[in-house]
């Protein structure tokens, strides 16, 4: 009896002692994302499953857009090589957990940064690479330039409760009435506004663009650039890799500092020369900044010369030199009428 | 034939100037020669939408009213105050503004004669050295002129250079958006121009 409850101890301390030796090495293995990436040679990077202007594949399976170019930047960045990614669609569903599960090393895939996104599946949002939200397209022929002038309006929109919610709030809050009309798709919701059936279509701002794009004359519909709701879309990384949560949200302030100090991918070599300090300490001719990710002293030329800036990324995949044509507007810098603001390198 | 020629030198000209995908960034400089007397079609003054007049998000601590230009975009703001301002897709002159800072509007004129100046005639000496205001001006319906400077923002006649940094020029609009800017601002508006910071 005695011998009996000495060996059941012994080996229940065997078997704690073993499943605390596998939970310290997974929890190990779990703050190596960079070491996995490095090994694997290529950034595995969660993209949406088709999103034009933000992660969309061509048919030889080519992936461009805004979230697209922020994981080459990563890669640029840790390898020298904007090409060393493999993309991997994910659906909203399941891209939470499948980050969880290592699935990907990062996810850059149009996600709202809320709370329970970070509480509920243990995941740190990295910084907000675009700011999005419920806005208004309206007919130009309206001459409305303000979402306060909508009192009466007849809204078009899809059944879902968060877009109503905003709808709903917004008229209330600033003593406005309209007329609901509900519909399942957002083709539907397209359709029904085309056809006069409403005068006043909303959605996110970003995919406002994208509907407007499908009209044979764009340019007839006004957006209004009132933004009711908070959509920070921003890239995700799972919690208990700082170094590897650094290194994501440190790409993202590259390239916002890149653009506010004016270096650009033709002009990165003419900063290299540069005796401003500010940028001297951002191309690593001054400084070991580099070092304090684990990457190499050039990290942020390797970023702007290979992919660019956030203005150019920003241009190129949704802005003025793409098909959305979406105007930098909230998502200009700070200094340039916008509120994107990233810390300086020092 | 004339038409086609402009549109053969314009995409040869972004040929030239836009080469790979990363670098195909807004400050692409056209080289495209002045056409006096050239007048655009209704559907060549139609910009495309993302380069039409439009109110946009604007934060800023100057007076509703005032006229913003960061000349690194390609836009033109006119500040409305509630954190907007209406937008102005504009063609940018590639050496254009040597100047920064604050200054005023102090003179407004309806279709604007043209003198080109002699850097232009050097480079096109066949210009005129004097041409009247009117269709077909280089200078566009109207102009506003910058403070006691060369520099002043106009209308064009040939809006497919917006949205683009051009061989010459101030900033210019095309005449349906210049007509529409005339009218919001009176003499005495103050101007902000900003460009990208120096390396």
């Amino acid at each position: 009896m005695r011998k009996n409850y000495r060996t059941g101890l012994l080996m229940g301390c065997a078997l704690a002692v073993t499943v605390a030796a596998v939970a310290i090495a997974y929890e190990r293995f779990d703050t190596k994302t960079l070491k996995r990436t490095i090994n694997r040679d290529a950034l595995l990077c969660g993209v949406s499953t088709g999103l034009p202007g933000f992660s969309n594949a061509d048919d030889k399976g080519n992936w461009s857009g805004f979230d697209v170019d922020f994981c080459r930047a990563i890669a640029a960045a840790i390898f020298d090589d904007p090409k060393k990614v493999q993309f991997v669609p994910l659906d909203s569903k399941e891209r939470f957990l499948e980050l969880q599960r290592r699935k990907v090393d990062v996810l850059a895939r149009n996600s709202t940064w809320t709370m329970s996104r970070e509480t509920d599946y243990a995941l740190h949002f990295a910084g907000v690479s675009y700011y999005d939200g419920q806005a208004f397209m309206v007919p130009r022929s309206r001459k409305i330039d303000s979402a306060l002038e909508l009192d009466g309006s007849k809204v078009c929109f899809q059944q879902e409760t968060t877009t109503e919610l905003n709808l709903g709030d917004f008229f209330r809050a600033n003593g406005m009435k309209y007329d609901p009309v509900r519909l399942p798709r957002i083709d539907d919701v397209l359709k029904a506004y085309d056809a006069g059936q409403c005068d006043t279509l909303t959605a996110d701002m970003s995919q406002l663009y994208a509907l407007r794009q499908r009209f044979g004359k764009p340019g007839d519909h006004t957006i209004l650039p009132d933004v009711i709701s908070k959509e920070p879309l921003a890239p995700v990384v799972r919690q208990k890799d700082d170094d590897w949560m650094l290194i994501v949200k440190w790409t993202l302030f590259a390239m916002l500092n890149a653009e506010e100090l004016g270096i650009t991918s033709r002009n990165i070599d003419q900063a290299l020369a540069s005796k401003k300090p500010d940028v001297m300490r951002l191309v690593g001719t001054e400084g070991e900044y580099g070092a304090g990710l684990g990457l190499t002293r050039d990290w942020a030329v390797r970023i702007i010369r290979h992919v660019g800036n956030y203005g150019e990324v920003y241009e190129r995949n949704v802005g003025t030199e793409s098909k959305l044509g979406i105007p930098r507007g909230i998502n200009n810098l700070w200094d340039k009428g916008g509120i994107q603001y990233a810390p300086p390198i020092r | 034939m004339f038409r086609s020629m402009l549109v053969l030198a314009a995409s040869l000209a972004m040929l030239v100037t836009g080469p790979v995908s990363a670098q195909r960034y807004s400050q692409s400089v056209m080289e495209v020669d002045e056409k006096p007397g050239y007048e655009p079609s209704a559907d060549e003054e139609r910009l495309p939408a993302a380069l039409q007049r439009q109110s946009v998000f604007f934060r800023t601590n100057e007076q509703p009213g005032t006229i913003v230009v960061h000349t690194s975009e390609r836009f033109l703001y006119i500040v409305q105050g509630n954190g907007r301002a209406i937008r102005y897709g504009i063609g940018v002159g590639r050496d254009g503004f040597q100047w920064s800072g604050l200054n005023k509007i102090t003179r407004k004129q309806e279709w604007p004669d043209w003198t080109p100046p002699p850097e232009m005639i050097e480079r096109q000496p066949y210009l005129p050295r004097f041409m009247a205001g009117g269709p077909g001006n280089p200078m566009g319906a109207r102009a506003l002129y910058i403070g006691s400077t060369v520099y002043r923002i106009h209308g064009t006649n040939m809006p497919q250079t917006i949205g683009k940094a051009v061989s010459s020029g101030c900033f210019r609009l095309a005449n349906g958006e210049i007509v529409d800017l005339y009218e919001r601002v009176p003499v005495g508006t103050k101007i902000v121009v900003r460009h990208a910071p120096e390396l």
